[in-house]
């Protein structure tokens, strides 16, 4: 799947992570005794594994104009029955990501972070096999398939702030973000922006988090996260990954729009 | 699909009343903006997803988490901190419904699956009989119906001499 020639690209951009993922109802016939025969499927590019907590299903929903849900818990009691599992590939710079629910694919820097990133274009051909695979294996417990109610695209990025006495130098790299004389000691935001289609329907939401932080080599950065969540026009795959391909043109545009000039040209902005 | 429609396809039991209100520590209000709504709403739910194989006497599922998370998915999506507490009422299918029955009309929401809810209000004031809807996840519609049963009644201002 070649790259779109309209798209912002960068020759090193402060990429960390990147993250594609999907959440579906619960398969019939499925249980977490079962989870072994999911690893068997995807163990010769991911042969170990790391049990964490679960996800709680999440659901991007519209309606009352001031985003109320802004900092709100949920806080049902835990989902019984199955872990998340972390499945991980040798160099460890990708993992998938099962639970009951969910299938998600990341790229993330490893070791001296000098690892290459694989591009979107590569990882999601790599997450829609993942897909078919699983459908696959569900389908032989049961006849059925994927229904897909989520989806969502994440992109991570470290931004080196070389300045890192002043964290108001923050604004050299973020447009939106202008301290003057006020000298913070860190800081933290989160903005969000629903995205509505030609017919004025919404159909996710892209979600900004930049949060000041230090590295473990003890450098100050700016994580700034872009991840644009909803639900796809229709349950099976083929949405699933168009929504993902549009999440991915709406988060690298943005990534362009709210860093600044000088930005690009340290991360050097090709097109 | 009126709501009688939906419950002649699902069996629904009303239990507890989830309008019951509640003193609630002030930390959690501050993480909820003081949506008064919000702690019976998850206590009733955290009730349903609890719920026994066959709870109705019949062959009964729990309501499923994906379900209840959606729940307050659409909750967030339509009420104001003040709003009325719906009812919440399990279905034997792991659905669900949401309803208000307050004095200027009705209105309920029968959540099948998450993005696939089925929306029907009754409006007193405006003449409405009854209004079916599919939705998927976007419920302004079901703001507006809000507003329009919990808002007061305008007094008829009389015009200047």
């Amino acid at each position: 799947m070649p790259r779109p020639d309209d798209l912002p690209d960068f020759k090193t951009p402060p990429l960390y992570e990147v993250a594609l993922g999907v959440q579906f109802t619960p398969t019939t016939g499925y249980q977490q005794v079962r989870v072994g025969e999911v690893w068997a499927l995807f163990r010769e590019d991911f042969p170990s594994v790391q049990e964490v907590a679960p996800l709680p299903p999440t659901f991007e929903t519209f309606g009352l104009p001031q985003g109320g849900r802004v900092g709100t818990q949920i806080n049902l009691r835990p989902m019984p029955g199955h872990s998340r599992y972390w499945f991980i590939s040798p160099s460890e710079d990708e993992l998938l990501q099962f639970q009951q629910d969910r299938l998600l694919h990341n790229w993330r820097k490893v070791g001296d972070k000098t690892n290459e990133y694989p591009r979107f274009d590569a990882l999601i051909e790599k997450f829609e096999k993942e897909l078919r695979t699983l459908e696959t294996y569900f389908s032989s417990l049961a006849p059925q398939s994927l229904k897909i109610n989520q989806c969502e695209v994440s992109y991570i990025n470290h931004i080196e702030i070389e300045n890192s006495a002043s964290v108001a130098s923050a604004q050299d790299w973020l447009n939106f973000v202008r301290f003057d004389q006020l000298q913070p000691d860190d800081f933290a935001m989160t903005f969000r922006r629903v995205i509505f289609s030609p017919e004025d329907k919404p159909l996710g939401r892209l979600i900004y988090e930049t949060v000041l932080a230090l590295t473990e080599n003890n450098e100050t950065i700016v994580q700034l996260t872009l991840t644009f969540r909803g639900a796809p026009a229709g349950t099976d795959i083929n949405a699933a990954i168009d929504f993902l391909q549009y999440g991915r043109r709406l988060a690298v545009q943005s990534f362009k729009e709210i860093t600044t000039d000088m930005a690009h040209q340290k991360w050097g902005m090709v097109s | 699909m009126t709501a009688a429609q939906v419950r002649r396809r699902f069996r629904f039991v009303k239990t507890d009343d989830a309008s019951e209100n509640r003193m609630t520590p002030v930390g959690y209000l501050m993480t909820n903006f003081g949506q008064k709504w919000r702690e019976p709403v998850i206590k009733r739910l955290n009730e349903l997803v609890a719920l026994q194989s066959g709870w109705d006497g019949y062959d009964g599922i729990a309501v499923t988490f994906e379900n209840a998370y959606f729940a307050v998915g659409i909750l967030d999506a339509c009420c104001r901190g003040d709003d009325p507490t719906p009812q919440i009422v399990p279905g034997a299918s792991g659905d669900l419904q949401i309803e208000w029955h307050l004095e200027k009309g009705d209105i309920e929401l029968h959540i099948v699956a998450p993005n696939d809810v089925h929306a029907w209000h009754v409006d007193v004031n405006t003449g409405f009989e009854g209004e079916g809807m599919l939705l998927t996840n976007d419920f302004t519609a079901v703001v507006r119906w809000i507003k329009n049963l919990t808002e007061p009644t305008r007094a008829t201002v009389p015009a200047a001499s």
